[in-house]
């Protein structure tokens, strides 16, 4: 379902440009720098005539487009720039005044010329405010990560293949062929919440690595600590529990009274919100290990297990409308949290274009992704402080996606709050999701790239290494409404799924998975996807351990 | 009984003051600047109703129909042009309207 062709392979050039940039090189580009103007969201004309009107030269029309001839300067209009290429030899390329894209006369279309858009690109970055500075906002430094990058891909894969402990052997006392590590969860009372995240948690590949791997000891943990009370120690004991091939449910009574002591805030019998609960676990876990370490490290940089599979980095710019100064900070985050895109589906408005295409009025993940990395204009209450005009101005906000995590979070808002009437409502519309994602277009260079328009360029840190494909194998599935309702996990494994409803797991076809009402989906980077279906029949062994004698925790 | 007697002919000069031609507008507009605001005006409405996505997902259909390569922009213009001018939402026409004229009220002497 992921696009096939990147988006940004470069278009050949067509048979008359690659003759024209022979004959011409540079030349006429060069020229041409010097009439184009940029406006303050980052579109480029042509402007040579600042005073005349532009018009065809043929039928006078300055309505349009209008394109400009390289060679002699002569402004065309669609219908006649072929006559001109006609009368003229060698006058075979042309610009498109109010877009500044190339324009091959005889092949009637659009052509690309990497040089070309970096003359143009060039030029709209040193007529924004801040020339210089903006431009190291925009093609930062490629050392910037990328070494921490490779360490963090690499760690996790390492550990599989480190740990010569790992007997990969089929657990006998299995007596469904359901794949090891599934088992229900009894609801202790309003808890399928918990029972809904720790599901998907057990299952995400980076985290169902690090307890498999025994990478948190529980022994050593109590000796290092001195405190009874570890998250960590509670999720590995589960995680045991899962994985140790006895198929009846299992109650996290302990796990449940240690996040009660450490969010105490929510400890209540009531249904709690999963998202609100996911976010508890991870912090709950960072803080352990942060104690541990004794650091005071950002979540940026933070090694512990939850930073490493789920933290990712987001991007922020904000532009002055008069100036177009763009002041860019960068926010660590755990998830992303989307808004549903049902702004072109409400009633309320009156004048929907109309719709040609069905497709348009379902909700998607697409579309809320493309909502969430949309500029939005703030409000005229919003004003901020802009640095290049010293003083209040709009501003537009943009958010992209700088670093992607190793598993993706995505929490979909289903919570509508009306401010007139003073009440929380839940939005129960369908949204349609993708098994196969690709985050290409959400990307800070995908999107900081379209603001220059239509061009081709490579940016510093177009990081090609690092996969921009996920796939999907856990979904939360809320069902209900806000104050009473139920979760329930989907999780895929080997290509099948399987429905986790608190102590009952069955296996499900896949379009009982897409037609769920999705709160929270997870995806994690096709490699570790592909790496952890490959081989899932491990078992759990700790190194004092006979490897056929049963594990703590299945008792 | 003699009728009124009619209305003098008003003169040139009178005539383009009350009825400015279209191309008068134009001109005017893209001489003060305001056609590129009333542009940023109207490609920001667009964006904000959806328009610019459901054209690029028209265009994205007509591609895939046709084969990528056998698509030129020219093509696309003319598939497109019809079906934008027809759902253009009457808010944002009202709005531009409503510039339109009070930039010439402004601008009137």
């Amino acid at each position: 379902m992921c696009a096939r062709n990147s988006i940004y392979t470069n278009p050949k050039p067509c048979k008359h440009l690659a003759d024209y940039k022979l004959r011409h090189g540079f030349n006429t580009y060069d020229s041409i720098r010097n009439c184009l103007k940029t406006t303050p969201n980052g579109r480029t004309r042509v402007a040579k005539h600042t005073t005349k009107i532009p018009r065809c030269s043929f039928c006078d029309r300055y309505q349009g487009r209008l394109y400009f001839c390289l060679m002699c300067s002569s402004l065309w209009c669609p219908s006649h720039i072929l006559l001109h290429t006609q009368s003229e030899k060698g006058h075979e390329v042309a610009i498109d005044m109010d877009r500044s894209e190339l324009y091959c006369c005889l092949c009637c279309d659009q052509v690309y010329d990497p040089d070309f858009d970096k003359v143009v690109v060039c030029n709209q970055v040193k007529d924004l405010p801040g020339g210089s500075k903006s431009k190291t906002n925009s093609f930062e430094a490629s050392g910037e990560r990328s070494s921490k990058r490779k360490r963090l891909d690499s760690g996790i894969g390492l550990d599989l293949k480190k740990s010569e402990l790992l007997v990969s052997m089929r657990d006998r006392r299995a007596k469904s062929c359901y794949p090891l590590g599934l088992r229900g969860l009894n609801n202790l009372g309003s808890t399928c919440f918990m029972n809904s995240v720790l599901q998907a948690l057990l299952h995400a590949p980076p985290l169902r690595n690090y307890f498999l791997n025994d990478r948190h000891n529980s022994v050593q943990c109590r000796k290092r600590s001195g405190e009874k009370l570890c998250l960590l120690c509670d999720i590995d004991a589960i995680s045991s529990a899962m994985f140790c091939g006895d198929r009846t449910p299992y109650t996290p009574a302990h796990f449940l009274y240690s996040w009660w002591q450490h969010s105490s805030n929510l400890a209540s019998y009531e249904e709690q919100d999963a998202h609100e609960f996911f976010i508890s676990v991870l912090d709950g876990i960072h803080e352990k290990e942060s104690k541990i370490r004794n650091s005071g490290k950002d979540d940026g940089d933070c090694q512990c297990i939850a930073h490493r599979a789920f933290s990712g980095l987001l991007r922020s710019d904000v532009t002055c409308i008069s100036c177009g100064f763009t002041s860019t900070t960068y926010d660590p985050c755990v998830d992303i949290s989307l808004n549903m895109d049902t702004s072109n589906l409400s009633s309320s408005n009156a004048n929907k274009p109309i719709k040609p295409d069905e497709k348009t009025s379902v909700s998607t993940l697409s579309g809320c992704l493309n909502l969430f990395t949309r500029a939005e204009r703030l409000g005229s209450d919003q004003k901020l402080h802009c640095q290049n005009c010293q003083e209040l101005r709009d501003s537009s906000k943009q958010l992209s996606i700088r670093r992607l995590p190793l598993v993706l979070c995505l929490h979909i808002k289903r919570v509508e709050h009306s401010l007139v009437r003073k009440i929380s409502r839940k939005i129960n519309q369908y949204m349609q999701f993708p098994f196969s994602l690709d985050m290409t277009p959400y990307l800070s260079s995908s999107i900081v790239r379209s603001k220059f328009g239509n061009r081709i360029f490579t940016f510093e840190y177009d990081n090609s290494n690092s996969s921009a494909a996920y796939e999907i194998f856990a979904v939360i599935a809320h069902s209900g409404m806000l104050e009473s309702g139920h979760y329930v996990t989907y999780l895929r494994l080997k290509n099948q799924w399987y429905k986790c409803d608190d102590a009952w797991i069955s296996e499900v076809d896949e379009g009982i998975v897409r037609a769920s009402q999705c709160y929270m989906l997870f995806y994690v980077q096709k490699l570790l996807y592909n790496k952890a279906n490959e081989d899932s029949s491990f078992v759990r062994i700790s190194p004092r351990r006979d490897p056929f004698e049963s594990t703590a925790g299945c008792s | 009984m003699s009728r009124p007697p009619p209305p003098p002919p008003t003169t040139n000069k009178d005539q383009q003051h009350q009825n400015p031609s279209l191309q008068e507008i134009n001109i005017k507009l893209i001489q003060s600047g305001e056609k590129e605001r009333l542009k940023e005006l109207l490609r920001e409405r667009l964006l904000e109703c959806g328009w610019i996505d459901e054209m690029k997902a028209l265009c994205r259909a007509f591609t895939r129909k046709k084969g990528r390569n056998n698509v030129t922009v020219d093509d696309l213009v003319h598939v497109i042009s019809p079906k934008g001018r027809a759902s253009v939402p009457n808010s944002v026409k009202a709005e531009l309207l409503q510039r339109i004229r009070a930039f010439l009220a402004s601008t009137a002497d």
